[in-house]
């Protein structure tokens, strides 16, 4: 078990360091060391994490929010709670590895989130609005 | 969650992502939804200002696959129609042409105040550049 653990870990560092070094504005949920080897938790500001799965998922099993919110479509409250805004919840990916998972796995996946990422960033008004330099908390939003 | 077959075109190949300058004559723009609510839309429309004819629309939005496709599918019903016309698109059209599950049905509301939205914005900035014409 512990050399599985490392193992995992590395991987794990493998995937966060890939995606959080080329993608601007993307956030580790959680303790950078004090979490399971295998899970990794980021939020992906200005896209919704719904659609980053529908574009990731053809070939992988990631989930959106925590474990716990996978069925409805609230954020995950685990996500928030460990003090990500509601906005970034919205925003949150779980990337889980198991036994079997190699490296070239991990950079494939690297690969396709750091693309569906920068194409549904293209097609938000969230990213547009920041890139103006516009605050997007001085919007008056006009919610349903 | 299992996706219509529209759905996933839509969101594969969305049609009409982009922007136009909001200050462009003719050019309507609604935004609407909220970050915190985990949707934004905004839609625009281009009228052809002799005819009230929408010659063009485009749309950008944060949200799931559906209001992906609930505002790309709303883009594509906006051209060619008149101000008037484009006024009648419901949100119970968008429901039945994706397929959409109860759970997704905000997002063809959220869609349909789009609309308005931008149909309201061109109206009013049409009304404050030919206040003589009324």
């Amino acid at each position: 078990m512990p050399g599985e653990s490392a193992r995992l870990r590395k991987l794990r560092d493998r995937l966060q360091d890939a995606i959080l070094g080329s993608v601007e504005d993307a956030y580790l949920n959680g303790h950078p060391e004090r979490r399971l080897p295998h899970n990794l938790n980021i939020s992906f500001a200005y896209v919704e994490g719904e659609s980053v799965l529908m574009g990731v998922n053809k070939e992988t099993a990631l989930s959106s929010g925590s474990a716990c919110t996978s069925s409805t479509l609230e954020p995950s409250y685990v996500i928030a709670a460990l003090g990500a805004s509601t906005e970034l919840a919205h925003s949150s990916i779980r990337f889980s590895l198991h036994r079997f998972n190699t490296e070239e796995e991990v950079e494939f996946v690297a690969r396709r989130a750091i693309e569906v990422v920068k194409r549904l960033r293209d097609m938000s008004p969230l990213y547009e609005l920041a890139k103006e330099g516009v605050d997007l908390k001085s919007i008056q939003w006009k919610a349903e | 969650m299992a996706y219509s077959e529209k759905v996933v075109d839509h969101y594969n190949n969305p049609r009409n992502v982009g922007s136009f300058p909001k200050d462009m004559p003719g050019v309507g723009t609604g935004l609407v939804g909220a970050p915190e609510c985990g949707d934004v839309m905004k839609l625009q429309i281009k009228v052809n200002l002799e005819t009230g004819v929408i010659e063009d629309a485009k749309f950008k939005t944060f949200g799931c696959g559906s209001a992906i496709a609930s505002s790309s599918l709303a883009t594509e019903w906006l051209k060619g129609k008149t101000v008037d016309e484009a006024g009648k698109i419901k949100n119970t059209d968008i429901v039945n042409e994706l397929k959409l599950p109860p759970v997704k049905i905000h997002c063809s509301v959220l869609a349909e105040d789009a609309i308005k939205a931008a149909l309201a914005d061109y109206k009013e900035k049409t009304a404050a550049a030919a206040p003589a014409a009324r």
